[in-house]
């Protein structure tokens, strides 16, 4: 009863606080959802992975790098637009996340956490290091006409664009509750995701199962880093920070809980462009999705504690 | 008779290393250093995770080091022995009061925090612009034994003496039973009695120590520092793959993982001036693929083997 209060009285905050700012700056909500879109489409995979194969992949972003390359080198080499080539980049992506699913991470599903969490790390390092052998770590961008298309609302003028990803996120989410409950596949890894063990035991083959969730999620980042690329330069690290944000949202999120990342991403989005609206504190914006991830880490096991 | 000797090698091996500038230049010094930097984190971050806990943020903590050393010449106008000193001191203090919080997460949560912190290090030295330097960084006005390589290289031997020897501690006092219990089953050890979150403690701090040390060493010895520099991700991702790949939950497995991998990538650097990391990458993944106990782990096992089979022999 009391936690459903504390929940509403929370909830109002929140509305307030939106509200508020909605009023002052607009272009922080705006800009914010943009944001979210993109965090939250590029954490869902990991969500998809970490939910099912229980692994924390460190080499989330780089996948999706690696994508970013793969079409810039198509994309310059046939003069095709991103989003062509996205479906053939995002095939090709699977077909390696598989591969390295089945070369390396499969061998360690039995060890400990930690082997599987250094060996994602090394995958992380090696791509991001290839990536640099490959194309030096100068940076590479690719101009199209549509993403600077904006939109004015009386005095207010804005990049649409980026809602872009806002509706990838929210197909990704619709798609995959669809995949998880209405396909015998996605069922099946739903199964797997919640007693491996029981899986097996009723006929489900868990190892194809993982391996087909790890080929569907870094598809699934590869497309987005097919799209990726419209809107920012690439460089060999350009994935890793988005590592660890897909992590924290997340955790922000509880590991499972997919349309929940929804949720956590427009929080840290909506509180990034808060503070690079303002000139003096546009150099913390990036702090602030360290601050909430630790905020939440630490809130989730004194949480876990006291239950 | 047996411990006997081998306390003659390590002698030797001391008394050669401490000789090195009498027949070595000031270029391979210079890499001797570096190599020695690498297996001091090595071997700090090993004894940490001896208790089962991984750290990510061996980068934060050296980069800590560094500047607590070079603000604390630079703006208290401490000398820059002393600030070694400090610095030490200050990466324990945070580490302790840290500690009180990371300590309670164990594995990927642990890890990832440790991360999360590095990065909010370097991202508040960056916008510390009065006080940092920020992007730009800290210059000293002088680095410290006016720049003689054989001081600077004694500076940092001393320094990997000191982590040496206090990993040696840890491997022959009663840290390294608790360590290891709490490694094997954290419930199992808290029922026999181990302070877990005690020693935990005692680690994480006596480990942060030493790597906000080599961080001040470091940054005495060059003389400048920049947040990019000083938390770069290489002083997380070498050390690491150093202590895989000779062995971790030892002391002689990331010293000679630090040698075979920082002599090689020396050597890498002039044969491919980027990208050459990606050794390290492959390294790391296949010693956890295929030997996880790494190079002493696999000579351990052998000889383990080698005298089973001698004894059937008898």
């Amino acid at each position: 009863m009391a936690n459903k209060r504390n929940a509403a009285i929370f909830a109002a905050l929140i509305v307030a606080a939106v509200a508020g700012i909605l009023v002052w700056r607009p272009t922080v909500i705006i800009y914010g959802l943009q944001a979210a879109g993109l965090y939250a489409s590029i954490a869902i995979p990991m969500g998809l992975i970490l939910g099912i194969v229980h692994i924390v992949n460190l080499a989330h972003g780089e996948f999706m790098m690696v994508a970013a390359y793969l079409t810039y080198m198509v994309c310059t080499a046939l003069g095709i637009d991103p989003f062509v080539a996205m479906i053939p980049v995002a095939l090709v992506t699977a077909l390696v996340g598989f591969i390295v699913y089945k070369l390396t991470i499969r061998q360690a599903l039995k060890a400990p956490e930690l082997n599987q969490l250094i060996l994602t790390f090394g995958l992380a390092i090696s791509l991001t290091q290839l990536a640099n052998l490959l194309f030096t770590s100068q940076t590479r961008k690719m101009s199209f006409g549509y993403v600077s298309a904006s939109l004015s609302i009386g005095e207010l003028s804005f990049g649409v664009y980026n809602f872009v990803f806002v509706a990838i996120a929210v197909l990704m989410v619709i798609g995959l509750r669809l995949f998880l409950t209405r396909t015998t596949a996605g069922k099946a890894a739903l199964a797997v995701g919640q007693n491996p063990k029981g899986a097996a035991i009723v006929g489900i083959d868990v190892d194809k199962t993982y391996g087909l969730v790890f080929a569907l999620a870094t598809g699934m980042v590869g497309m987005m880093g097919a799209i990726f690329i419209t809107r920012s330069s690439i460089f060999p690290a350009v994935g890793s920070p988005f590592t660890m944000k897909s992590f924290c949202l997340i955790a922000m999120a509880g590991i499972g809980n997919i349309p929940g990342i929804l949720g956590a991403s427009v929080l840290l989005g909506i509180s990034e462009n808060f503070l690079k609206a303002f000139r003096e504190t546009r150099g913390w914006a990036d702090i602030v999705f360290f601050v909430l991830i630790i905020t939440v880490i630490l809130g989730r096991s004194i949480k876990g504690k006291k239950a | 008779m047996k411990l006997k000797s081998s306390y003659i090698v390590v002698a030797v091996l001391s008394v050669i290393a401490i000789a090195f500038p009498a027949f070595l230049g000031a270029y391979p010094l210079n890499v001797a250093r570096s190599i020695m930097t690498y297996m001091a984190l090595a071997i700090s971050w090993d004894m940490l995770l001896r208790s089962g806990q991984i750290s990510f943020g061996i980068a934060g903590l050296f980069g800590l080091g560094s500047y607590a050393s070079a603000l604390a010449v630079l703006r208290g106008g401490m000398d820059p022995m002393l600030s070694i000193v400090f610095a030490a001191a200050f990466a324990g203090v945070m580490a302790y009061a840290l500690g009180f919080a990371i300590l309670r997460l164990r594995s990927m949560y642990f890890s990832i925090t440790t991360l999360a912190l590095m990065e909010i290090f370097r991202i508040v030295m960056h916008n510390l612009h009065d006080f940092s330097g920020g992007p730009e960084g800290v210059v000293l006005p002088s680095v410290i034994f006016k720049g003689a390589s054989p001081a600077l290289y004694w500076l940092c031997l001393a320094g990997l003496f000191l982590t040496i020897g206090v990993s040696w501690f840890f491997e022959k006092s009663k840290m390294h039973l608790a360590l290891t219990a709490i490694r094997n089953d954290e419930t199992s050890a808290r029922s026999s009695g181990v302070n877990i979150f005690n020693y935990l403690l005692i680690a994480f701090v006596i480990t942060s120590v030493l790597q906000g040390m080599m961080g001040a060493i470091q940054v005495q010895s060059y003389g400048f520092t920049t947040p990019d520099t000083a938390f770069d991700a290489n002083f997380t991702l070498l050390p690491l793959a150093m202590a895989l790949l000779g062995g971790i939950h030892s002391t002689i497995g990331p010293m000679a993982g630090a040698v075979l991998l920082g002599v090689a990538s020396e050597w890498l650097k002039l044969k491919i001036p980027y990208g050459h990391l990606v050794v390290y990458g492959i390294i790391i993944i296949l010693v956890i693929l295929f030997m996880p106990q790494g190079l002493f782990g696999l000579a351990r096992k052998a000889r383990r083997e080698r005298s089973k089979a001698g004894a059937s022999h008898e």
